[in-house]
Formats: structure tokens, sequence, C-alpha cells
């Protein structure tokens, strides 16, 4: 079941309706079911995978939760510093064990049902049987329930979230339904206080719920698929025959169409859950208005970068090991040597960031390339004020632009190396905007014969044009929605009736198109 | 120890001597490098260990909290 179906929008309003009818202590059961309702009928079968991540993930909270509390128990009946040290390192490497053995199932899962695609060929040629490999389908949502129950253990393990008495509870946190195929990833301790407040039906709160439904459908529908026409051509089309600027423009749509697409489904899902009166974290804050790389990462795709700080990079860097490379490293480099330790981690975090988006080459390369950016930012990000002072460079809205241009270049390259079908034609595509741009091309009928009309173009300039003004909006801390409930009514309704029709009459539907499929749902 | 701790603020953010809100990493105050390089020098300074799960928004949303977190590790 996808999102944008009629099937969705049915389960949504029929457990909307049950969801305000039941008492307080019965709404997170409709939830749940609603959940299972999703991935039973997504899947067309068993959620083993699902279940078997919940009851290990439960199982390991319930143990994390009593450790802890045999430990303080234990540590009650030391009396010098020493004994209490011995009690509390013998328990810790106890539950230090189990979450790695936790941790090595679920991405040991993980990466077979990721993997075993990639791997095929590989067996065929060493002549192993790839019949049951060939029969392995990736479980919907496992790239997105994994981390989020990854964080669960861990959560708990620190102390940060206390076990939760329920597995019930666990695999509602596991798949809720409007976040189990794409995100945003939770934090247990923030949704278990959103599903257990206390919820009373709101009029207004449901309207702004349906309007960024809406708007999520707008974007993916009107901008982010017309989008996909255009780039889906250009880059199927020999790349010899196609002019630079056709490219980069292909490519600069490309990166608004992942925008669009993701940030879409974003709008969708908080949307949904908005009507439940429970509030998904944000996603998403404008992160082409970044002038930065560092910035635009902190802006994009929130929760997925938030997770990789939280539980490789800092996990990384105050463990043994990352104490012991910065103790040796500030040794041996009194000036720079504090800098090894996150150097190291943050390529780690993005050759995993790389290897959780894709299979190919491409986003490993893509993940390495992000990680020796924010590394050299990080090393030379000291010598930038004295460059300023010596280039004379004002902060100010020219120079506002040039890192915001600056930041659009870095992603423009990145993203080459993962739309391209291979490293090949990724190389083609960075000689052709080099050495033969013709930019004449953008403007004559050439540009028409890549799968939009001069009218598409049109439209999708109109679309683009409305919300980059809403964007604009945004960033100076308006809320649309709100102003737009203070117009009056016929106008109000005349604005939200307009932009459903745009959706229903302008949206790319059919057409041997799969609309219902988001990018970011294959990661 | 408050002085100190604001020293090595200074050294390494010196917006947050400033900052009176309370979330100084989600404002992007403080970049988690610059969290990184903190707890290195507090660690030092105060011949504690920071260990992974103190390091969250909580304990570093302004200099209070940090100040806050250092007290309760020396306690320890």
């Amino acid at each position: 079941m996808q999102v944008l179906s009629y099937t969705f929008v049915l389960l949504w309003v029929i457990t909307f309706a049950l969801y305000y009818l039941v008492p307080q202590k019965r709404k997170w059961q409709i939830l749940l079911v609603a959940g299972l309702v999703f991935y039973v009928v997504g899947l067309q079968g068993v959620p083993v995978s699902l279940l078997l991540s919940c009851v290990t993930t439960y199982g390991c909270g319930i143990y994390l939760r009593e450790s802890l509390l045999a430990q303080r128990t234990a540590l009650v009946n030391c009396t010098d510093k020493e004994s209490k040290k011995e009690v509390k390192q013998g328990f810790e490497k106890k539950r230090k064990l189990v979450q790695i053995l936790y941790f090595a199932l679920h991405l040991g899962l993980l990466i077979f049902y990721k993997y075993t695609v990639v791997t095929l060929p590989v067996l065929t040629v060493w002549g192993v049987p790839t019949g049951f490999f060939e029969k392995v389908i990736m479980p919907l949502g496992i790239s997105f329930y994994t981390l989020t129950a990854i964080s669960y253990v861990v959560d708990v393990g620190r102390e940060q979230c206390e076990a939760e008495e329920n597995p019930l509870k666990v695999l509602l946190f596991l798949s809720y339904f409007p976040a189990v195929t794409q995100g945003p990833f939770n934090r247990f301790g923030k949704l278990k206080e959103e599903i257990e407040k206390e919820h009373i039906f709101d009029y207004d709160r449901m309207l702004r719920g349906i309007q960024r439904f809406v708007w999520g459908a707008f974007k993916k529908l009107v901008i982010a698929d017309r989008i996909a026409l255009f780039v889906d051509t250009v880059f199927a089309s020999d790349v010899s025959a196609v002019p630079g600027s056709i490219f980069a423009a292909a490519v600069i749509l490309y990166m608004l169409q992942l925008y669009a697409d993701f940030s879409g489904y974003m709008d969708m899902a908080l949307g949904v859950s908005e009507t439940f009166d429970i509030f998904l974290p944000e996603n998403f804050k404008r992160p082409y208005f970044s002038k930065s790389v560092a910035e635009f990462w902190r802006r994009w795709h929130i929760t997925l970068g938030t997770w990789f700080k939280d539980y490789v990079m800092f996990s990384f860097v105050m463990s043994g090991t990352g104490r012991k490379i910065t103790r040796t490293a500030k040794k041996k480099w009194p000036s720079m040597g504090r800098h090894v330790v996150p150097i190291i981690g943050t390529m780690l975090v993005w050759l995993l960031t790389g290897m959780w988006h894709g299979r190919t080459v491409g986003y490993m390369l893509w993940g390495v390339y992000y990680g020796l950016i924010m590394s050299i930012s990080l090393v030379l990000e000291t010598q930038y004020t004295s460059w300023k002072e010596k280039l004379h460079v004002k902060d100010g809205k020219a120079y506002g632009f040039f890192c915001m241009a600056r930041t659009w270049l870095i992603v423009f390259v990145a993203d080459v190396l993962i739309r391209s079908e291979s490293l090949a034609q990724a190389g083609a595509i960075y000689r052709a905007v080099i050495t033969r741009p013709d930019v004449g091309a953008l403007f004559s009928q050439t540009v028409t014969s890549y799968g939009i009309s001069k009218y598409g173009f049109l439209l999708l300039a109109a679309a683009l044009g409305l919300w980059l003004a809403v964007s604009v909006w945004e960033e100076q801390g308006k809320d649309v929605r709100a102003y737009l409930a203070g117009w009056p009514m016929p106008v109000r309704w005349c604005c939200y009736y307009g932009i459903l029709l745009v959706v229903l009459i302008t949206g790319i539907y059919g057409g041997g198109y799969d609309t219902a499929v988001f990018m970011y749902q294959s990661f | 120890m408050e002085e100190k701790v604001l020293e090595i603020l200074e050294e390494y953010c010196e917006e947050a001597l400033s900052y009176d809100g309370d979330s100084m990493m989600e404002d992007g105050i403080i970049d988690s490098f610059t969290v990184i390089n903190i707890v290195s020098e507090l660690e030092e300074e105060f011949d504690i260990e920071i260990d992974a799960k103190y390091v969250v928004a909580e304990n570093f949303k302004n200099k209070e909290a940090i100040i806050a977190l250092v007290e309760r590790l020396l306690e320890e």
C-alpha cells in the first residue's frame, strides 16, 4: 500500500474515525491495528521480519532494564570506589555483549536483504545455486524500522528512555504507519509521549493535517513526478548526443525532484499524523537555503543525520578506541591532533550513510565525497576568517548568495554520482557539462524533446515559483497555514480547493509512469 | 569550575556564551565537531570521563546545562 493511493486514504479515514470514537486508553491499539493492516496489505503477507525485530527489541529492552536495576542494587552494597568500578564494569560487559549480538542480528538482516540482489551475479559466477536468493524480497520499511529499533535499544542502555513493558507498544513504535516506509526516524521516548498524551478531536488541527497532506501531494505529483519525466529521459539518452547544458539542467532538476519527492512524503506523513494529534519530528528545513554543506545536512533528512551523529559518531569518538587515538594524535600533532578522531568518525558516518542509501559504488563514492568535504571544512575552519579578511570579503547578501551557490554546486557534483547509471556515465556527464555546455540548447526547441512540453515547463515553473514563495515565507519564520486560516472563509476555501484541483488536474498520473513509488522508499 | 567551563566555551564557541535559548545544538550554535572538542577539553581539564550517553542535546542546550553536566560528573 502506497501513501498516495485510495486504499491508504480509506485506511486513514477509517482509522481517524475509530481513533476519536474509542476511549483514550484504546487509541494506541487502533493505530497499531492500522499499522499492521498497512503493512500486511503492502507486503501481501505476514511481516515475519518486523515481528522478529519487535520480539528481539522488546526482549533486549527488558534485559537491559533488569541489568541496570541489578547493577544499582549491587552498587548499594559496595563500600569503596574500586569495588564499585569493578561491579559496574562486570554489568556493562554483559550488557555490551547482548547489545552487540542484537546489533549483529539486526544489521545482518538489513545487509542480507539489501545486498542479496547485488551478490546474485557473483554467486552465479561462483556456481552457487541462487534459487533461494532470487526469492528474497526486501521487507517494506526494513531500512527504517531497523534503525528505529536500534535507537530504542541504545537509548534504554544509556538510560535515556524507559524499557517498554508492553511488547505491542514496541510493535506500534516500529510500525507506526505514517512513518514506517520512509521515516522520519522516531525516538521511542518522544513518540511514546506523543501517543500517550490525551487526544481530543480538534477541527482546526484536522484541517491543518489535511492541508499538509495535500501540499505534500502537490510537491510529489505536480513537481517531483513532472521533473522525473525530463530527468529520466535525459539520463536514458546517449551522453554524447545531449548538450552539456541539458545535462546540467537535468541534474539541477533532479536535485529539486529528490527534495520535492522526499519532503512531499514527509509532509504527507506528518500531516496524517497531525490529524491523530501525534506530532512527528520535522525532517526538512529548507536545505537549499544552506550556506554550507554541513548546514545543508543539518536541514536535509534531519532525523537520519541525528541518528548517525548520536549512535555512530559520538559512540565512536567517546569509545575506548576513539579516546586512545585522540591521546596519541594530540601528542604527535599538538595543534591538529584533536581533529583526527572527528575526521575518522565523519568518514565512517558518511561511508555508512552512502551504503544505507544505495547498493552501488556510486553511493559509496557519494558518501566518501561528502565525508571528505566535511573533513576538509573542519580542518580549514580556522583559516576561513583570515582568508576572508585578506580578501576583504564582508558578510552580506552577496556573500550569502555566493555561499548558497557553492552549496548547490557541491550537491550538484554529488547527485550526478547517485543519479547516473554507472560511474562511466557520471564521468561523461561531468565532461559534457564542462567541455561542451552549449547553453543555447536550453533556449531552443531541443529542450522540449526530453519528455516535457513547453506548457509542461511553464506549469513546472509556476509550481516551483509557488513552492519557492512558500519556502521563503517559512524561512522568515512565518506559518503559512496559520496565515491562510486568517483569510475570509470564501477566499480561504477557494485557495484550498484551488491547490487540490491543481494536484488532481496537473499531477502526473498513469501513462505507464508509476506515480505512487517514492524515491526514498527504495533506500 | 564554572569559570573554567566558560573559558573552554569561549575558546571553541564564543556564541554559546551569549546564547540565551535552550536548544543550542538544534539552533546551529554548536555543531557536532565543536561538541567533541568541548567534551575532550572538559575531560582533560576536570579529569572526568564524559560517556556518549551524556552527549545529548539536553546536556548541551545552553552553557548552564554544560556546567550542570560537569558538576554532576564531578560529584559521581
